[in-house]
């Protein structure tokens, strides 16, 4: 029997809520962006339909943080634009995430292999079958 | 073309009234500056959604971007946030009160008995301190001479005789009482000290969090106030604000 699909919407949800904030910081570590073309290259390139008014508290969250700055821009086709940049502790932060992502991700795919674990590891083992 | 047709701009604006009412204790130019950044969104998102219908176009707009609840989440003060879990808070509600009662109505001879109360109530907390404190001591005072009495009984004698200390009525009633039942009473005396002192300690973080959360209201309330008389002195926008950058968003009034 399969899972119930409003439980899987709710996981899906907090999944993407919890890594957000890291693929805002990681269009940012690249390029600087306004609220509305971000939410366009998080969508577009993650393909994620996304709940545009998310991206704001996230802004707001790393503006608080010191970890982007922001300023204001006139634009020829509309209202002034608010565009967001990573400062330098944000990208320090990012590099250290993106790490810790890259195991997570590692993990959940079960990249690792037995052979592959320390040495220190497979000793510990051995003593507790022992 | 920068203007949104009339329909659309009172669904828009009605959308980021909806959100200005959610940022009552933000800061006011905060405030403002968010709403702008919102106003470019709308205006960019409406540009790019298809459709030959204004209306739906708009609404899609809006339902893409989500309730105006989950938009301002982050933005409010750290009191209302923390209290946002305890709707219930007395302390809030009494926040909530003293400020209706001498801050708004009062102008600044609100503020000066807010801060009046504020000095009072930090008072108050040093006085729990103090006292938590002494009762300590107190406690701790009883334990060394209780040990004293039961390890170093000469020592202790020689403390009474010296006057260092001076049992005053309870004299005669420990005269009674053997060397081990004197030195039991005392540290019972000290265990009882001690864990009032703790016992107020304990709830004493209790009254800090109460004047921790008071005093961020009472810190954002005067800071508002502060912003909104300092706008009215000089009543234009400083140079270089955002809302100077455009005029277009409040053209379709």
């Amino acid at each position: 029997m399969g899972y119930q699909d409003d439980g899987k919407d709710r996981r899906v949800t907090q999944l993407r809520k919890g890594i957000l904030e890291l693929a805002v910081m990681g269009v940012l570590y690249h390029e600087r962006h306004y609220g509305y073309s971000l939410v366009r290259v998080i969508s577009e390139t993650g393909s994620i339909d996304l709940k545009e008014g998310t991206i704001y508290p996230i802004l707001a969250r790393l503006d608080r943080d010191g970890l982007v700055r922001s300023e204001w821009v006139q634009s020829d086709q509309g209202p002034p634009r608010k565009y967001y940049a990573l400062t330098s502790a944000g990208r320090q932060l990012f590099d250290a995430l993106n790490q810790e992502f890259d195991l997570l991700v590692a993990l959940v795919q079960r990249k690792w292999k037995a052979e592959e674990q320390p040495e220190q590891t497979r000793k510990k083992l051995f003593i507790r079958k022992g | 073309m920068n203007e949104y047709p009339t329909v659309v701009a009172a669904i828009a604006n009605d959308y980021l009234e909806r959100v200005k009412s959610q940022l009552q204790l933000v800061p006011a130019r905060e405030q403002e500056e968010f709403l702008l950044e919102l106003r470019s969104h709308l205006y960019e998102a409406y540009r790019q959604t298809p459709g030959e219908d204004d209306v739906a176009r708009i609404l899609t707009v809006l339902r893409n971007l989500g309730e105006p609840a989950e938009v301002v989440s982050d933005r409010l003060p750290g009191a209302m946030v923390r209290s946002g879990a305890k709707r219930n808070l007395p302390l809030y509600i009494i926040g909530g009160i003293l400020i209706a009662l001498f801050g708004i109505p009062l102008g600044f001879g609100g503020m000066g008995v807010l801060i009046g109360l504020m000095a009072a109530l930090l008072a108050l907390a040093v006085a729990f301190y103090a006292t938590a404190g002494s009762i300590l001591l107190v406690g701790a005072l009883f334990m060394l001479l209780g040990l004293t009495r039961f390890l170093f009984p000469p020592v202790f004698d020689l403390l009474i005789s010296r006057g260092f200390i001076q049992l005053g009525p309870l004299a005669e009633f420990f005269d009674q009482l053997t060397v081990a039942d004197q030195s039991l009473v005392m540290i019972l005396f000290a265990g009882v000290f001690i864990a009032a002192g703790l016992g107020m300690m304990w709830l004493g973080k209790h009254l800090l969090r109460g004047l921790r959360f008071l005093f961020r209201l009472v810190v954002d309330w005067m800071s508002r106030f502060a912003k909104t008389i300092r706008l009215k002195l000089r009543k234009e926008q400083p140079a270089g604000h955002p809302a100077n950058l455009l005029s277009f968003v409040h053209s379709d009034k």
